[in-house]
């Protein structure tokens, strides 16, 4: 496992900067937190703390995320040396306007490969019912992105992609945790609670990697950059969500480490995760993301995570140099 | 864009890491040491400034009243330190002070340092100006030149943007 500089703070406290080390303080006593080794910290509870220490963090290279007890994402905060290329965002507007709808099909093709290589495992393992979905996401797709479409037309096949996606959820997933319809906000039942608490993690981890690019977060492809949030992170993030979000959904659930009845909030009808599920479901994300495996093209040993900063190197590449733009495949891995 | 000792040396470096690094893609070195060794810099920066020279866009390490003293910590790539050294005298020639150049390379875990001296000339100042004009002609060219692999990319920060 590649290491892991992600710090968590769980409960209620104070941050503060001690010499050159973070401390957290709570109920319980002081922590410290060395700087070494720590590029993020996520705070999941109500946590506070003063601008002397929003200083020492920034000098430190550390973003901090916070979420608010529910597990909702509130925001995040950023060294002010962020890497930004005035020349690069020029070339990237420019790159939105003439070939947006190229880099929009290649991460809807990305998002469909990645869902085949993760339900091919289960239908390797004797579910024929996924054939039918396997298929249609190797053949019929590749047809339909091959057509002359617009952004709308590109985002309506990627909408039949996760639709198809969730509904073969019943063919390998237990019955209590098969979702019929995703519904966003607010989760409706367990399935959908994960979803949206994995996606929101894998979408802070994509911001944090990104940040260690040029590109400029606000311009993206396939989301509209209207959407004013950093959308280029949002588009990035998607070929990962099948190998790292779904993937740890269904090795917990299927595994049976994360529970209707134990790992829910009761009074929300089951559709938040409570304190010990998110502890459960954010030790397996980060275990996930930052496994290692020997990458086929740069034949160094890499990380799921550090494969997230490389789509952004494609991308830039892509921008700059007109190279080839493919986001990260399962098959890349070795 | 004004020629400093970086884009000399990377100039002699890598061809593709100076355009890169030109046109500001620039790839830090992530490593922890390095990345730790930034912070504490940063954080104790207002406590100590450092005794360094700085005209225009290019850093003395030292200014004595014959030399201009550039201290290294290998002479792996004597070639490129040399020629940065020349752009510094000739930048410093420019503002009227004429210096002798003087290169220390103080190796790890050794006692004694190696000194190289170099002084502009006319030669190597007709030299140095054909150099820079090349600098300039491959930056300002649109795409970076295609990354070769050689042993060097192996240590390069750009290794992974150069060869995903
Ligand atoms: S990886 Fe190799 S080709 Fe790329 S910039 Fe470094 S030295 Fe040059």
């Amino acid at each position: 496992m590649a290491k892991n500089h992600t710090r968590y703070i769980f409960s209620m406290g104070e941050l503060k900067r001690k010499d050159n080390s973070i401390a957290f303080r709570n109920e319980k006593g002081n922590f410290y937190i060395p700087i070494q080794d720590t590029r993020e910290l996520y705070c999941m509870n109500e946590v506070s703390f003063n601008t002397k220490f929003l200083d020492f963090i920034s000098k430190s290279g550390i973003t901090l995320h916070l979420f608010n007890y529910h597990g909702n994402y509130s925001g995040s905060f950023y060294p002010k040396e962020q890497l930004v290329s005035g020349d690069l965002t020029i070339k990237q507007s420019l790159c939105f306007i003439e070939r947006r709808l190229h880099i929009a099909k290649a991460i809807v093709r990305a998002i469909a490969l990645n869902i085949h290589e993760s339900l091919y495992h289960y239908f390797r393992h004797g579910k024929k019912d996924l054939k039918q979905v396997l298929d249609w996401l190797k053949n019929d797709l590749e047809k339909l992105l091959n057509k002359e479409l617009t952004i709308e037309q590109i985002l309506f096949v990627e909408g039949q992609v996760w639709n198809r996606f969730y509904d073969s959820f019943k063919y390998f997933l237990p019955e209590d945790f098969i979702m019929n319809k995703r519904v966003k906000r607010p989760p409706d039942n367990p399935i959908n609670a994960l979803v949206s608490f994995g996606n929101t993690l894998l979408y802070t981890k994509t911001i944090s990697s990104i940040y260690e690019t040029h590109l400029n977060q606000t311009i993206s492809f396939l989301h509209s950059p209207r959407e004013g949030r950093f959308s280029l992170s949002l588009d990035i993030s998607e070929a990962f969500k099948p190998i790292i979000v779904f993937k740890t959904i269904f090795d917990l659930v299927g595994k049976k480490r994360i529970q209707v009845t134990k790992h829910f909030d009761k009074s929300l009808n089951y559709a938040l995760l409570n304190e010990e599920g998110k502890k459960i479901f954010i030790d397996a994300f980060e275990t996930r993301i930052n496994e290692t495996f020997m990458h086929k093209k740069l034949k160094r040993k890499t990380s799921f995570k550090n494969c997230i900063k490389l789509d952004g190197y494609k991308l830039i590449k892509y921008i700059v140099e007109e190279k080839e733009f493919s986001p990260f495949l399962l098959k890349e891995k070795m | 864009m004004k020629i400093n000792g970086t884009l000399i040396s990377y100039f002699f470096i890598c061809k593709t890491k100076l355009w890169l690094h030109a046109n500001r893609i620039n790839l830090e070195d992530n490593s922890e040491d390095v990345r730790i060794g930034k912070i504490l810099h940063e954080i104790n920066e207002s406590k100590s400034k450092k005794a360094e020279i700085s005209i225009d866009n290019i850093k003395i390490d030292k200014l004595t009243r014959d030399y201009l003293v550039e201290v290294k910590k290998s002479d792996s790539d004597i070639e490129s330190v040399k020629w940065q050294v020349l752009l510094y005298l000739y930048k410093l020639k420019q503002k009227g002070v004429e210096r002798k150049g003087k290169i220390e390379f103080i190796e790890k875990n050794k006692q004694d340092k190696k000194i190289h001296y170099i002084d502009l000339d006319e030669v190597n100042e007709k030299e140095l100006l054909k150099i820079c004009d090349k600098i300039e002609a491959l930056i300002n060219a649109p795409v970076p030149p295609t990354a070769k692999f050689e042993n060097k990319c192996k240590k390069c920060a750009y290794y992974e943007y150069c060869f995903i």
